[in-house]
């Protein structure tokens, strides 16, 4: 593992406006993740770990404090500098469905090298299938999302979220939805992912059971980093 | 349950109002058409009076019986006939407008008490017409008085025509030797005064001028208690019974009482030999017919836009029911039962009718009136008002379509009623072809309608036949133009997938990111636009049907009629014919005063034409065929006709010039020289009715000119139709003048901007104009766009388009928004993965190109086939019989940029609230959405 920093927080703090006053939900986080690490933002639904996640992947942005993502600051990227950051240096998962009730697994996971401006080829089509197979569905590549399982479908999200070679993946309570053999199998192949493209990967789970397989766990209450 | 569904019409707001305006717009339009049905027909019924006394200057709404009593008994049959006239007016279910009476003894000699030069009998008729007094001028002496005189000399006024052929003076006495009292002393009279009618009531006066050469007419009392009742017996009276009724007052539902009625009289009445039939009689016959036939073809007309509304309904309500499937399913699973859903939706579906209704009905008066107004295919004139009131069959068909309205909204409620969250899941995973497609619905209704094109088009002599007789066209025949339309539509449906597929493939590897989205989503969802992309393909391609169905018939009967009116006005004056010392007929004739027409203050040129329709060729002495033969002044002539280039190869000028360039020269109609085998220099032999002959050199052919049918079609015993060729020799009007002297001719005149039929009248009546013909091209083309066929046809086919375009717009947005609500957290991923605004805004773009523009292009072009398919075949409804000239099809392009700038403005719309949409839309808060 390099000593590299892919995800530089200081000092994050972001409040919203609520009826008589301010809503704190960030208060003065401080983080820092390296190249390759599979880190898990812990915490219990409330303490903030969606907001902070927000702030991070660009979506959001905090009141006071600073994000630096792979050594470039966030607040001085136009939205449309950190739209195109998003699609090419950065991989999402999320908690929902989230792929494409169009396109086919194999769809799904080639969309994401389109959005990144990869070419169409023979290589692409290589690259999918192998992000296919790593994930364990080589087989399952023509069905559609409604043909699939929760799991399943959320295996072709993490495959889509790694084939474009991004440097962060951003993967919010992937494994909510899913049964716990179902998250520890979808969180290992995380883990093996990340190990094996050397990506970094910032997981948020609740689920205790899933940490052991974190190289670093950021755990956040009411708003406040305590590990 | 009222709570959960007001609750849940509350959620659906936007979905709830757009089915209350489909049920609205349903029940309006099915209201609407008997209200106007009524308000059209009230308002012919008093235009064929109208026309009737215009032209006829008689009141048609007259009853007449006359009766000869000979010496009859206590006049019993005059009692009861004047009973009956008393009750005629009731019998038939109209207002009485008058009564008249006149009644009159055998002519008679009198003995006057002057001596006269002619000796001293004279014949005179005394009888007495009711009400006299209030409705004549006296020009001299005084009007008789209502009580005899004390000498017994009985006061009678006299017309001016009986005081010239008669004679008489005023103030003189006349005895009748053989007429006695019932004293048995002679009768005498005096006459008091001369009279010329003078009434307020252009109806009053009902005596012809023969009736008056010898009429004295008394005051009725006095003639009453002389000559009727039980002095009757002495006398043979002739009595005349007038009845008038106020036809102003006449509305549709009334005509078959009075037909019947009038029949019973004619035809079974006691009254029957002495009641003349009444000329409203076959009035109301003609009537009768016109209706059926506009009936008939209004309601086929309006078929299809109620199919487009219950189909919009369909559409929505399923709109509804695929969004609240994930309810549905979960309240079933908890144990509710189908019949509870259903019912839930039932009600729902009556609020929404019995609202829908409530607006409706005023609306539908509002329908009604627009329609009555339509002047022309999407113009409406606004001075054009219809009288609308409701009627117990309004009340039917409104109550019809609410039901109708019900079943549309609720039906599809039954199928969803039964699936419970378990078949939900399960269906989702299966993909369907629809079940039209299995069938090949598309290609079955087309082969359908193709095979109508077909034996119609064969059939057309057969088609024009019936609607010579006054039949209704075959309702099969826009039937076939419908399912044609739908056919194609549903075809496109099928292809639609396809042809993106086809583009898609072309660009596989190097379509944008939301290019490929939008190409895959337009694949995999083609099944939830087929819906809509049939709609927008109906209403396009019915609107372009339509409106060339209603620009086609408007414009070819304009066209018509302008061509056989030949000129803006063509007159003639009697002539009278020249009589020999011995009385009999020379055949010349005195021709009227020709500089008159220089005095005509309306008229930007004149001239002379001889017009002979019953001329004929001689080819020898066994041959002869009747011809119809012009002659006219070509540069006159020219000036104030023309008949277009595309009708007859060049510049009409250049025919008249050909013609002016020899003065023995002849134009001839095509048709002749096809027949007799004529070319350019041979020479004609022409005779007229006299057998005068003209010989001239035919300088050419020519296939049509001003007034010149080159076809007359008419029925056949059996009812088909036949067509027979008619020919036409123009000749210079100066030849006719030599070669059969001076004959009636006709003044084609040249009508300045604006002139009115008044003027024209004014001056007839200043110069005492003894008209003979009288065509005026100006109300000739009014009578022809105001023809109530027409005008519902335009005024249907208006509605129609204009409420589809309505619900096209509606269905459109409503799929749209639902489109992206259904897609707001894919949307959110994608934006959150990246994708610009711009870049969902393409994709969206690109959709609607595929579902939209796809849709609108295959519209215009199955409006634009079936146009040229079916609106001919149609035009023989409106035209066979006076239809000369060839047909031509006829688009506005006015119509058809009203008809893009509307969808386009509709597609715009839906752009800019897709637009308004995406930037409203939050990703955080998107991505939210999917976390249940």
């Amino acid at each position: 593992m390099s000593e590299k920093i892919m995800i530089n927080g200081e000092g994050i703090t972001r409040s919203f406006p609520v009826p008589g006053g301010e809503f704190q939900a960030l208060k003065g986080i401080n983080l820092k993740i390296g190249e390759g690490v599979f880190a898990i933002l812990k915490g219990r639904s409330g303490s903030g770990k969606t907001t902070l996640m927000n702030i991070l992947s660009t979506l959001d942005d905090p009141t006071e404090g600073e994000v630096y993502l792979d050594d470039e600051r966030v607040r001085d990227l136009s939205q449309r500098a950190r739209e195109n950051l998003r699609r090419r240096k950065m991989g999402f998962v999320f908690q929902s469905v989230s792929l494409i009730p169009s396109l086919n697994a194999y769809q799904n996971v080639e969309f994401a090298l389109r959005m990144a401006g990869g070419r169409i080829n023979k290589q692409s089509a290589y690259r999918v299938e192998e992000c296919l197979k790593k994930v364990g569905l080589g087989n399952r590549m023509t069905h559609m999302p409604s043909e699939m399982s929760g799991g399943e479908q959320q295996r072709v999200a993490i495959a889509r979220a790694f084939v474009h070679r991004p440097s962060i993946i951003f993967a919010d309570e992937p494994t909510a939805e899913l049964d716990s053999a179902m998250a520890a199998r979808v969180t290992e192949t995380f883990k093996r992912m990340s190990r094996e493209e050397n990506i970094t990967v910032l997981m948020t789970t609740h689920d205790v059971g899933l940490m052991g397989a974190a190289d670093e766990i950021i755990e956040l209450e009411s708003g406040e980093r305590i590990s | 349950m009222l709570g959960i569904m007001l609750q849940k019409m509350w959620h659906k707001k936007w979905l709830n109002l757009s089915l209350l305006l489909g049920c609205v717009l349903l029940i309006a339009t099915v209201v609407s058409f008997p209200l106007y049905q009524k308000a059209a027909y009230d308002r012919m019924i008093q235009d064929e009076f109208r026309n009737y006394i215009a032209k006829e200057g008689k009141n048609p709404a007259l009853l007449h019986m006359r009766n000869i009593s000979s010496k009859e008994k206590n006049g019993a049959t005059t009692v009861k006939l004047e009973d009956f006239q008393k009750t005629i007016c009731e019998q038939l279910g109209v207002s009485l407008r008058r009564n008249l009476q006149f009644y009159t003894l055998t002519a008679a000699t009198a003995k006057s008490d002057l001596n006269r030069a002619d000796g001293q009998n004279i014949r005179v008729t005394m009888g007495f017409y009711t009400d006299l007094p209030e409705h004549v001028r006296i020009s001299g002496g005084e009007m008789y008085g209502n009580t005899p005189s004390s000498d017994g000399v009985i006061d009678v006024v006299v017309p001016q025509e009986t005081l010239v052929s008669s004679g008489l003076l005023v103030g003189e006495t006349l005895t009748f030797d053989t007429l006695k009292d019932s004293e048995g002393k002679p009768i005498k009279i005096r006459v008091s005064g001369v009279f010329v009618p003078d009434s307020e009531d252009p109806y009053y006066w009902q005596l012809n001028s023969q009736d008056m050469y010898d009429l004295c007419l008394m005051d009725e009392q006095i003639f009453r208690d002389h000559f009727t009742g039980e002095k009757a017996g002495k006398y043979t009276l002739t009595c005349h019974f007038y009845t008038l009724f106020n036809y102003e007052d006449i509305t549709e539902e009334q005509i078959p009482h009075i037909q019947e009625q009038t029949r019973y009289f004619l035809e079974k009445s006691k009254f029957r030999s002495v009641l003349d039939e009444p000329s409203y009689y076959s009035l109301l016959e003609e009537y009768q017919r016109k209706v059926n036939r506009i009936s008939a073809t209004l309601i086929i007309l309006q078929v299809p836009v109620l199919i487009m509304l219950s189909a919009f309904l369909f559409m929505i309500s399923g709109q509804m029911y695929e969004m609240e499937k994930n309810e549905i399913s979960v309240i079933k699973s908890r144990g509710s039962s189908g019949g509870q859903i259903f019912r839930l939706y039932l009600y729902q579906g009556i609020v929404l009718t019995v609202c829908g209704a409530l607006i409706a009905y005023p609306l539908a008066t509002v329908f009604s009136k627009a329609l009555g107004s339509v002047r022309n295919f999407l113009d409406f004139d606004t001075a054009r008002v219809l009288h609308v009131s409701y009627t117990k069959q309004s009340y039917i068909y409104g109550g019809i379509a609410m039901l109708v309205t019900l079943m549309s909204i609720t039906i599809p409620a039954i199928r969803h009623s039964k699936v419970s969250i378990v078949h939900l899941k399960q269906s989702r995973n299966l993909r369907k072809k629809a079940w039209w497609q299995k069938i090949y619905l598309d290609l079955v209704l087309i082969g359908v309608s193709l095979y109508g094109y077909y034996s119609f088009h064969k059939n057309q002599s057969a088609l024009s036949g019936a609607v010579l007789a006054g039949e209704s066209l075959d309702p099969l025949l826009y039937l076939s133009s419908s399912v044609f339309i739908v056919g194609c539509g549903l075809l496109f449906i099928r292809l639609q997938p396809l042809l993106v597929k086809v583009i898609y493939a072309i660009g596989r590897r190097f379509w944008h990111p939301a290019s490929y989205i939008a190409f895959m989503e337009s694949i995999k969802q083609s099944g939830k636009q087929q819906l809509i992309i049939l709609f927008l393909i109906l209403t396009v391609s019915n609107g372009i049907y339509h409106s060339t169905v209603a620009r086609t018939i408007l414009e070819n009967a304009i066209d018509n009629t302008t061509y056989n009116d030949g000129c803006d006005l063509i007159m003639a004056e009697k002539w009278d014919e020249v009589v020999d010392s011995n009385g009999s007929k020379t055949g010349a004739f005195v021709e009227p005063d020709y500089k008159k027409y220089a005095s005509m203050p309306f008229a930007d040129a004149y001239t002379r034409v001889y017009y002979d329709p019953y001329a004929y060729v001689t080819e020898d002495k066994n041959n002869s065929q009747v011809v119809t033969l012009m002659g006219i002044h070509t540069r006159e002539f020219g000036q104030m006709t023309y008949v277009d280039k595309y009708l007859i190869g060049q510049h009409y000028y250049e025919y008249l010039n050909t013609l002016a360039d020899n003065a023995k020269g002849a134009l001839v109609s095509d048709n002749f020289r096809t027949k007799m085998g004529y070319k350019v220099g041979d020479t004609l032999y022409l005779n007229n009715y006299r057998k005068s002959a003209l010989s001239c050199e035919i300088v050419g052919f020519i296939p049509y000119f001003p007034r010149y049918a080159p076809e007359k079609t008419d029925l056949n015993p059996d009812g088909t139709s036949f067509t027979e060729d008619q020919y036409l020799v123009v000749t210079h009007y100066d030849l006719t003048r030599q070669a059969f002297g001076t004959l009636p001719y006709e003044i084609w005149v040249d009508l300045k901007e604006g002139t009115s039929t008044t003027e024209i009248y004014n001056w007839m009546e200043e110069n005492n104009y003894r008209v003979k013909k009288y065509v005026n091209r100006g109300d000739d083309l009014e009578e022809t766009m105001e023809d109530p066929l027409l005008q519902g046809t335009n005024g249907v086919l208006t509605m129609g388009f204009v409420v589809t375009m309505v619900l096209c717009g509606v269905g459109y947005l409503i799929y749209w928004i639902m489109s992206i609500k259904d897609r707001e957290l894919i949307f959110g991923v994608l934006r959150a993965s990246g994708f610009h605004k711009g870049e969902i805004l393409h994709m969206l773009l690109l959709e609607q190109i595929f579902a939209g523009v796809l849709a609108v292009g295959a519209g215009i072009g199955i409006g634009t086939l079936s146009a040229r398919m079916f609106v001919p075949i149609i035009q023989t409804a409106f035209a066979s019989a006076t239809q000369v000239l060839p047909l031509r099809l006829i688009t506005d392009s006015d119509d058809l940029m009203r008809l893009y700038g509307f969808t386009g403005g509709v597609m715009l719309l839906s752009l800019a609230v897709l637009v308004t949409l995406l930037f409203r839309m939050n990703v955080t808060k998107a991505l939210k959405l999917g976390e249940e």
